[in-house]
């Protein structure tokens, strides 16, 4: 039975804090049931996260930027999109932000702040890495 | 593309588990019952919290404590507009299927690709038809080369088929996210890789 069926939304960084916190990092084996505390549908959450912009955030950066964006008039699905996809160009923001002419938003700000406060992205060959990793162990699980 | 719900049910302890302490034996059950599931509010992705659990009374003819338990889960629920990050996984004549790792149901229909654009097989794999967007007299091929961004256009919730189809139907996917790569900014990332100066010119589109 729901109780409340959306009771906040969460960036990105928080789920993988989360699962990071349950040990999804540390158990690089990956044997099931062996720490029983991550099953394999969240370790596949988990790869995912890596492969993002939240793997290399951290709290601090996060709310940081989340209390700075109210200067610039987003919505809280905008702000929410920007921390999960950390744009690095106005045509990367184009599709996130709807009409940013008419509400005279500061996209040029906006890419700063993120520059300034949002680590960058992981990088490809650490990514390609991790991927070929991953797979191979899931094929072991 | 998460959130947070809150949710209650009465829940079983199978007596094996009772050894556990009990909150940790009240979420295994409930990673049996929710994780990798599809609710009315999106597919359960992990277990945040147990709020309470009250009862704790075995049942006539059970072996097993029943708890009523309070709890919070992390469910997988984009909202329509958001954009996601997603790798491609195959397409066919009718638009491209990506997918998340953890998801797999997002597809993106053949108008929601932008055009001008052809569909031909793919000299790669013989199964499979390949889209590609023409540009400016530039081919685009739309691949697995490059992590795809879409927006998401809409989410729905097919319900359970009661009959056997064909043979060969599709496995069942009780929720499917609808996508679109026609904007500025989506589709695979190397297409707008250092090209803010193109930008200017669709923006009349």
């Amino acid at each position: 039975m729901i109780v409340k069926a959306n009771a906040g939304t969460v960036t990105n960084f928080e789920v993988l804090d989360l699962l990071n916190s349950k040990g999804a990092s540390k158990d690089t084996t990956r044997v099931m049931g062996l720490k029983d505390k991550v099953s394999s549908s969240e370790y596949k959450v988990y790869d995912y996260l890596m492969e993002t912009a939240a793997s290399t955030q951290t709290r601090e950066s996060v709310t940081k930027f989340s209390d700075k964006c109210k200067d610039f008039k987003l919505v809280k699905a905008e702000i929410l999109n920007i921390i999960n996809l950390r744009p690095s160009s106005d045509v990367e923001l184009t599709p996130i932000i709807e009409k940013p002419d008419e509400r005279e938003i500061d996209t040029e700000g906006i890419l700063e702040l993120v520059q300034q406060l949002l680590p960058p992205l992981p990088t490809l060959e650490s990514e390609q890495e991790e991927t070929e990793n991953a797979e191979q162990e899931e094929t072991a699980v | 593309m998460f959130c947070l719900s809150e949710l209650e049910d009465t829940v079983r302890v199978p007596p094996d588990f009772l050894k556990l302490p009990l909150e940790v034996a009240i979420k295994k059950v409930l990673q049996k019952l929710f994780l990798d599931k599809v609710l009315s509010i999106g597919l359960c992705v992990s277990i945040y919290d147990i709020k309470s659990a009250k009862g704790g009374f075995v049942l006539p003819g059970d072996g097993a404590p029943t708890y009523k338990v309070v709890f919070i889960i992390v469910v997988f629920r984009p909202f329509v507009g958001e954009v996601i990050a997603a790798r491609f996984k195959e397409s066919d004549s009718n638009g491209l299927r990506l997918t998340l790792g953890f998801f797999e149901d997002i597809y993106v229909p053949a108008p929601l690709i932008p055009r001008p654009n052809r569909c031909e097989p793919d000299p790669y794999n013989r199964n499979q038809m390949r889209w590609v967007w023409i540009f400016e007299e530039q081919e685009y091929i739309i691949d697995d080369s490059y992590q795809i961004n879409f927006r998401v256009e809409n989410i729905s919730y097919p319900p359970v088929p009661t009959e056997r189809g064909e043979e060969d139907a599709k496995l069942f996917a009780p929720m499917v996210i609808t996508g679109t790569i026609d904007d500025d900014g989506l589709g695979p990332v190397s297409w707008w890789e250092g090209c803010s100066e193109r930008n200017n010119e669709d923006d009349d589109t």
